[in-house]
């Protein structure tokens, strides 16, 4: 409302302006905030309050065109100016991927143990913003990476600046890579599950399932009190909670609060199956994270699982390059279904 | 009033066809069999010719083919994308086309051979009862019971698992409930199946026999209160006093079958999935 805004300009002056007059009056004594004289400005709209049907629809089909466009126009990195391309040396770190996490399902080895493990789809996952080592710490180049397409009306200008120089849609969910610099990405480039091989070890990270608030017994794990023999009213409490010695509460005492909804990560997780046509990555194990949360995957930091880094696709997998993959990509202990059946000898 | 006609059309028309080959002996009569053509062509007397037996088609009895879809292949209601299903059902197609899966329900008798690394010669073969069929994609299950030397044995078999040699329908057959877990407080007698009995065959286009029986039960503590409306079992002889069954009843929820949120309408679905799977399948 362009009223509000004549309003404040006219009641900053005359707090700025004459000592004296209705304002000092107002504000007995101290030199109140000027809130209390001139009613604050919340104007809060969302993207299509004030356009009409029309509008919206055709903003909506011109955002989806746009953004049909540049994908399309992403998924040659290989033959538009890639940065430089450097072989894998030890000690190099490369990117990870955002992907979304579908669900559980078994998988059997050819030995016949039967394993669970989580679907993994890469969808719409580019490379957004290359921060060079000189602008970060002066130590690890970053790789600003993006998840899922969303819509653009929900977001602020600043977020959506990165997706516009990168020339991508805006994504759901981005994350930070810290990066060897052999193994820098022009943003644009669009990332594929191929990017991780059968075989090798990932962390995965991802949001807990919010639980809300929850007392110490689900929280922490505390045994509670017995539900009969005189327990007065105290059957879940955290009954004592220091001493008298110390006649203080600790900091970080374990006690009831809000549960979940925070980012934890499940390490050394061994892929099991690529499927490079939908671009999902069988992950073995369980993640945190509700079915379709975003989650970041990243090579396994952990060096007793370092062996196998040996020949990764570095610094990603292009799809336009001269490497024709199957569509199947499975770990050497996996039973395929088009195999007979396991027999023991 | 079609009938009528026919019963007053046929000597009529009958009549009026013999008097038209009378009329004109060498025209060829459609109605009749080639004794006529047969005159005409040459003088000596006809063969005798029998004639063509009459096509007879019931159209009351209508053959129509089962169309059955195993229950692993429709997913559950959720909020999950239906692409993880779909990967599922990939999977599962191609483990069919390796391993005949055949149709089956609650109550046939299967036989199942599996891979042991444990056994003689590395395979073991279990008989029973189909008892319960859970679980959706890949991750379907079925539970087999027999008794087996006066003990009960259950086995839950994983459908998909691959150390599954060979599954055979020894008895297709369904029974009044989808789930027979209390055969486990039943009589030994309605779980004991023959280990080497011969399969009974059935056609893919007969409609399965629904066996009637209604089983009777040990002496009470059971495992679950069966007679409980909960479980709604019609498959049980109840012997029990009219006192515990009123008393069951009570418990009974008649709202529930009114309760919208709880439908899950799978026809289209199961439409959609009947189509993919068996095109893949034929491939």
């Amino acid at each position: 409302m362009p009223g509000w805004g004549l309003l404040c300009r006219a009641g900053a002056r005359l707090l700025a302006g004459v000592p004296g007059g209705p304002v000092q009056a107002a504000a007995t004594g101290t030199r109140g905030p000027w809130r209390f004289i001139v009613r604050p400005v919340n104007s809060s709209t969302w993207w299509d309050e004030h356009l009409s049907n029309e509008n919206t629809q055709f903003l909506k089909q011109l955002t989806a065109e746009e953004y049909r466009a540049q994908t399309a126009s992403k998924l040659c990195p290989l033959k538009d100016e890639p940065w430089p391309l450097h072989p894998w040396e030890p000690g190099s770190r490369r990117v990870g991927l955002v992907a979304i996490k579908l669900g559980m399902a078994p998988l059997w080895t050819k030995d016949g143990e039967r394993h669970a493990v989580t679907l993994l789809q890469v969808r719409d996952c580019h490379v957004l913003k290359y921060t060079s080592k000189e602008e970060n710490n002066g130590k690890t180049a970053l790789l600003v990476v993006g998840g899922k397409n969303s819509s653009p009306f929900h977001k602020s200008e600043s977020a959506l600046e990165i997706f516009r120089e990168a020339g991508v849609p805006p994504k759901q969910k981005t994350t930070i890579f810290k990066v060897s610099d052999n193994a820098i990405i022009k943003p644009g480039t669009p990332l594929y599950a191929a990017h991780f091989r059968p075989g090798q070890f990932v962390d995965v990270t991802a949001k807990t399932i919010g639980k809300g608030f929850q007392g110490v017994m689900k929280r922490w794990g505390f045994k509670g009190q017995p539900a009969t023999h005189g327990q007065t009213k105290t059957h879940r409490r955290p009954g004592a909670i220091s001493n008298s010695k110390v006649s203080k509460v600790f900091r970080g005492k374990k006690m009831p609060g809000k549960m979940g909804n925070i980012y934890r990560t499940s390490f050394g997780l061994k892929v099991w199956r690529i499927n490079t046509k939908h671009n999902i990555i069988y992950v073995n194990g369980s993640i945190p994270g509700h079915a379709n949360c975003l989650v970041k995957v990243k090579d396994s930091f952990l060096p007793t699982r370092q062996d196998c880094y040996k020949n990764p696709p570095f610094p990603t997998f292009f799809a336009d390059g001269e490497e024709e993959l199957p569509e199947d990509l499975y770990d050497q202990e996996v039973f395929q279904f088009t195999d007979s059946s396991v027999t023991y000898v | 009033m079609a009938a009528v006609c026919g019963r007053f059309l046929e000597p009529a028309v009958v009549r009026g066809l013999a008097q038209a080959s009378a009329a004109r002996p060498g025209a060829r009569c459609r109605y009749f069999s080639s004794s006529a053509l047969l005159r005409a062509n040459s003088g000596e007397p006809p063969k005798f010719q029998p004639p063509p037996k009459p096509v007879i088609i019931d159209k009351s009895k209508v053959v129509v083919e089962r169309r059955f879809l195993s229950p692993e292949f429709i997913p559950p209601r959720g909020r999950k994308d239906p692409l993880k299903y779909y990967i599922e059902r990939i999977d599962m197609i191609r483990r069919r086309k390796v391993l005949n899966i055949p149709e089956f329900y609650v109550g046939s008798i299967l036989s199942v051979t599996t891979a042991d690394p444990y056994a003689s010669d590395k395979t073991s073969r279990f008989v029973g009862i189909c008892i319960q069929r859970g679980g959706k994609g890949l991750g379907a299950t079925f539970v087999l019971r027999n008794v087996i030397e006066g003990q009960g044995v259950e086995f839950c078999y994983e459908i998909y698992n691959p150390r599954i040699q060979e599954i055979k329908v020894l008895k297709l057959e369904k029974r009044l409930d989808d789930n027979l877990m209390y055969l486990r407080d039943a009589l030994p007698e309605y779980s004991t199946f023959d280990v080497n009995m011969k399969p009974v065959p059935y056609s893919p286009n007969d409609e399965i026999p629904v066996n009637q029986l209604k089983v009777k039960m040990k002496p009470k503590p059971w495992s679950k209160r069966w007679e409980r409306p909960y479980f709604n079992i019609q498959g049980i002889h109840f012997e029990l006093p009219e006192e515990i069954m009123e008393e069951a009843q009570k418990l009974s929820q008649p709202w529930i079958k009114f309760d919208m949120l709880r439908e899950y309408n799978t026809s289209e679905l199961e439409k959609k999935i009947w189509n993919e799977v068996n095109e893949k399948l034929k491939k």
